[in-house]
């Protein structure tokens, strides 16, 4: 058992992590995360996010350095020059959220053979010597699949709304959804590409809306509920229950609708504080706990109850986020472990 | 009939109705009327968009403006922040916008003209640089448009939308401009020999100025309309406009070298190009055959189109 493991069993009221200095076993050690992308609010709260809580963890002590850099062109051969730089630079440990699973893992050996810990989460990398906290995309899609199946059990017409075509994560969260529609009483009538974005998914589904019969439920991948609402409520068709991807603007409608017609649906994603897990899962292998190679990050899901309570935490226009602390990080490794 | 035919921005509009016939053949005729609704809603960004380009591209090879993306990012994303949801400042948000897209005009040119950068490398360079303002300014936080903006953009006649309405009277004008306007002559001859232009006393650069700062000026229009329209600026919201507005100048008929335009084609390839992924999307393709069949079709219109007017 490491020191501060028996410290913290100590402080009785302990609840922010960030208030527990002199963890003397991190507290030279510097870590850096290598971000591939900055351009939408998702990125924008997860750099955020990292800041506060690594941040925090800086100037109480916890580490020595916690540096945040971003390419800025979403290439894989950039973030593997930025890795390299790293290692000269001399971190001990780089948390990584990667453009490719693959692109980046000459430039992630490399690090480990130079004795520094590579956390990839998000974006995973598969080379063997670094962590990865990976989202289960697929289990995303059955989860909402899931919900509607509770919600009508008879079953209905789902469109779906996938993400940017070609992309690994659309064909996951995708193959979750089929795999359990399959084995529900839906049907997918209707499958059109919002990339993610609200505006692009209400051209395509103003499109593609005509030709389809009525619609029970709208299966999604986050970034796309509202744009979706908003197509559907141009026509005189009947709102479907559409599954929401945490964006603020989506929780605004959905509590406008439920004060007005009792409208009921469901909403998960990641939170982009899943970098603050990433940077407490670097501290403690920095540490010397014993962590498996393979972690899952959990869903953040808001249900009916919690509706009001998650948009009045959810900054305007953003989206709604958690940040992890060293026991959140510590409950994700153990169950694991 | 041959003479209407030989109009290169006949086969846009024969393409688009094709379209739109074969994605009633799958619903069996029901929601025509949603559908063409839809199309005239969402054929006007890129029909605005379109008609600054196609001024851009008309000025002859290398003339391209690859900054509309950014353009529209950056004036949709500060005006909606300058408006801050308050109804009084709707004008005064436009206003915002369009000057937005003034600012932008004349970097791009600046870059152009002093500098000598090409067109493609300066408005790409500037691109990045009114992306990151955009990031810079407001983290990507989607700011609701005022409610009778929100109203004005997303409603309409029946049967007409607001947004095409907008889109069509400034099609009206860039074609009165174009076609007899003696602003619309300049263009043209500096697309068909920039030396020849300005040994014949056309004021090259004034006009080039111009045609820049009216591409940047009406791709803030269009962004300013879009986050209205979807309920807020996303950082990404223009992306797809940067070969939409490219695709509908080639589509409608003019020629991407420059020197030979035409506007209606315009939005017969802005209305073409939403009813192809309507038509495509109701026939339940995957996204590998859509775009494959997406890139056969507009190669197969833009044959048409060029065969049609090399022989005019």
């Amino acid at each position: 058992m490491s020191r501060h493991t028996m410290l913290m069993g100590a402080v009785a009221t302990f609840a922010l992590c960030a208030a527990a200095p002199g963890f003397a076993d991190t507290s030279g050690k510097r870590i850096a995360l290598s971000n591939n992308y900055a351009g939408n609010s998702w990125r924008q709260a997860m750099l955020e996010s990292w800041d506060k809580v690594a941040g925090a963890a800086v100037s109480d002590g916890v580490v020595a350095a916690a540096d945040a850099f971003t390419t800025s062109e979403n290439q894989a051969t950039e973030q593997a020059a930025q890795i390299q730089n790293m290692i000269l630079q001399g971190y001990d440990a780089i948390v990584i959220n990667a453009a490719s699973p693959t692109a980046v893992n000459g430039a992630v050996k490399e690090a480990c053979d130079a004795g520094i810990t590579v956390v990839s989460f998000d974006g995973i990398v598969t080379e063997p010597c670094a962590w990865r906290i990976a989202v289960d995309f697929k289990l995303m899609g059955r989860e909402q699949v899931k919900f509607l199946a509770a919600k009508y059990p008879e079953g209905g017409n789902l469109l779906e709304i996938r993400g940017l075509a070609g992309v690994f994560v659309d064909d996951e969260i995708s193959a979750g959804i089929h795999d359990e529609v399959s084995r529900s009483n839906f049907k997918i009538v209707g499958s059109v590409h919002g990339d993610w974005a609200q505006d692009v998914a209400q051209k395509a589904v103003a499109g593609i809306l005509p030709s389809l019969p009525e619609i029970t439920g709208v299966v999604t991948q986050g970034g796309d509920g509202y744009g979706t609402a908003q197509a559907i409520a141009a026509t005189d068709r009947p709102m479907p229950t559409i599954v929401m991807g945490n964006r603020q603007d989506e929780l605004a409608w959905w509590a406008e609708q439920k004060a007005a017609n009792g409208y009921e649906t469901t909403s998960l994603s990641i939170a982009p504080g899943v970098s603050t897990l990433a940077f407490w899962v670097a501290q403690q292998i920095l540490d010397g706990k014993e962590v498996p190679h393979d972690l899952t990050v959990p869903f953040l899901t808001i249900e009916q109850d919690g509706l009001e309570a998650a948009l009045e935490t959810t900054p305007m226009g953003s989206v709604s986020n958690v940040e992890y602390n060293l026991d959140d990080a510590l409950a994700v490794i153990d169950p694991a472990g | 009939m041959t003479g209407f035919l030989q109009r290169p921005w006949i086969w846009a509009y024969l393409a688009a109705a094709a379209a739109f016939i074969a994605t009633m053949y799958v619903s069996g005729g029901q929601g025509a009327g949603s559908l063409a609704y839809a199309a005239l809603t969402f054929a006007a960004f890129a029909a605005i968009v379109g008609v600054g380009q196609m001024f851009v591209i008309t000025l002859g090879p290398g003339n391209v403006d690859l900054s509309i993306p950014a353009t529209m990012t950056l004036a949709g994303t500060l005006a909606l922040k300058f408006m801050a949801t308050d109804s009084s400042l709707i004008l005064p948000g436009l206003g915002i916008a369009l000057g937005v897209g003034l600012i932008c005009g004349i970097v791009n040119f600046a870059l152009i003209l002093l500098l000598r950068i090409p067109p493609i490398i300066a408005t790409l360079a500037a691109s990045f640089l009114f992306q990151s303002v955009a990031i810079w300014s407001n983290r990507g936080l989607r700011i609701k448009p005022p409610a009778p903006l929100a109203d004005f953009s997303t409603g309409g006649l029946p049967g007409l939308p607001n947004l095409a309405l907008v889109a069509i009277l400034i099609a009206i004008a860039a074609w009165v401009l174009l076609e007899r306007g003696l602003a619309g002559r300049w263009i043209l001859a500096i697309g068909q020999n920039a030396r020849a232009a300005q040994l014949s006393g056309v004021p090259v650069n004034a006009v080039r100025f111009g045609v820049y700062v009216g591409s940047a000026v009406l791709a803030a229009l269009t962004g300013f309309l879009l986050a209205s329209f979807s309920g807020g600026a996303n950082l990404n919201m223009g992306t797809e406009y940067m070969l939409m507005s490219i695709a509908v100048v080639v589509i409608g008929g003019s020629s991407i070298g420059g020197g030979s335009s035409n506007v209606p084609g315009i939005w017969g390839a802005s209305l073409f190009m939403f009813l192809i992924v309507s038509m495509l999307n109701s026939y339940g393709l995957g996204a590998g055959v859509r775009l494959i069949l997406t890139g056969c079709i507009i190669v197969t219109v833009v044959a048409f189109a060029s065969k049609r007017s090399h022989s005019a």
